[in-house]
């Protein structure tokens, strides 16, 4: 027996409930369409309700799920869209790691700035004639706790003459190459890590310059780091934060821009 | 697929369907969904969701046309274009060479379906 026509109306108006879920654009185009086949369908007498409801509830679950699969494809997937977005990440990419890097060079620059002065005037007294335990200033400084600047002098085999700089009771030595660099070059300026008993557990910045003359050497000038690594620290963060920033507003202007531009199904 | 050329791949069953409806001449959705239902029209279950973005597609992709006649204003009416023609003999032909083969190698009795 065929149900009442106020059941007819009932599915009808679930189908035209069910029409909602899918993508505006689509709906727009198709719903009174898709409306008068679903009623063509209920007043069809050779189509049971048996076979339709089963029919239409598949068909519902599979076509909405590809339209709204397509309408995310058609507005955010077009090649387009992907390309400026994917420049525009990479511009954002340099402009993020151009805001770390240059700051913390400039920090890490500034960090030998004393060394430099220092440094400069112990080879400039050296030079002098004056003897290495008067020219090096009288003090300890423990380099794995303290800020201080300190110099070392050494003879022209790399071993201390005189000191400011202790590290476990000891005047650390920097490796080799570097005496032989500074042999040749006259100066070099590194990032020292001298060893804290097995470990690396101090960071020095630290400027070696040659001492030429009666008694040929090098000097050390040096400073713990610390202070300038938390502020590099601080940098990476930053930079850190403006980068994932301009990737969050590229992927917004782009979502908003898809959306906006979105192609709507032939009408 | 592109606008204005006949695909090569062989058809998807939907689409296939669609077309061998429309040969017949215009028809509205309920027309085209009954006709693919048959077994000798595809035997497709298509409901009016996968329909209308299947035509939808295949408008896009020239294969079929809103022929802008309707006996009432709330069906829509389509048609196959020139390629849509072209598209369906050619994928026609692919079956009929399979269906050749598949006689010539016992699969199929003479005039019997598989």
């Amino acid at each position: 027996m065929r149900p009442a026509p106020r059941h007819s109306r009932r599915l009808e108006w679930i189908y035209d409930a069910a029409l909602q879920l899918y993508p505006k654009p689509f709906r727009e185009v198709y719903a009174e369409a898709m409306r008068q086949t679903f009623r063509d369908a209920l007043r069809d007498h050779t189509l049971s309700r048996r076979t339709l409801i089963p029919l239409v509830l598949r068909d519902l679950v599979h076509s909405l799920a590809k339209e709204h699969l397509a309408m995310l494809r058609n507005t955010f997937l077009r090649p387009a869209l992907l390309f400026n977005a994917v420049v525009l990440a990479g511009i954002s990419t340099v402009l993020g790691l151009a805001l770390y890097s240059i700051p913390q060079q400039v920090l890490r620059q500034g960090a030998n700035d004393p060394q430099i002065a220092l440094a400069g005037d112990l080879a400039a007294r050296l030079e002098q004639g004056v003897a290495p335990a008067e020219a090096v200033p009288a003090g300890s400084v423990d380099i794995a706790r303290s800020l201080s600047p300190f110099v070392i002098a050494y003879d022209d085999q790399g071993q201390p003459l005189a000191s400011q700089a202790r590290l476990n009771g000891q005047t650390p030595t920097p490796p080799k190459g570097v005496f032989d660099y500074v042999r040749q070059h006259g100066e070099e300026r590194v990032s020292w890590q001298p060893m804290l008993g097995n470990q690396h557990g101090v960071r020095i910045a630290a400027v070696v310059q040659r001492v030429n003359g009666a008694h040929p050497g090098f000097v050390l000038a040096g400073r713990n780091m610390r202070e300038v690594e938390a502020r590099e620290e601080q940098v990476r963060h930053m930079a850190g934060l403006a980068w994932i920033g301009m990737l969050g507003l590229i992927f917004l202007g782009t979502v908003s821009f898809g959306w906006y531009t979105r192609q709507t199904p032939t009408a | 697929m592109t606008t204005g050329t006949a695909p090569t791949a062989p058809l998807t069953p939907v689409v296939f369907a669609i077309l061998l409806s429309l040969a017949e001449g215009e028809k509205h959705g309920y027309l085209i969904m009954k006709d693919t239902r048959a077994p000798e029209g595809g035997g497709v279950r298509l409901g009016p969701g996968t329909l209308y973005g299947s035509l939808g597609r295949m408008m896009r992709d020239g294969l079929v046309a809103e022929s802008g006649i309707s006996d009432d204003e709330r069906r829509r009416y389509y048609r196959l274009t020139a390629l849509g023609q072209t598209t369906l003999a050619g994928e026609l032909g692919r079956l009929d060479a399979a269906i050749t083969s598949a006689r010539s190698l016992g699969l199929l009795v003479h005039g019997g379906r598989s």
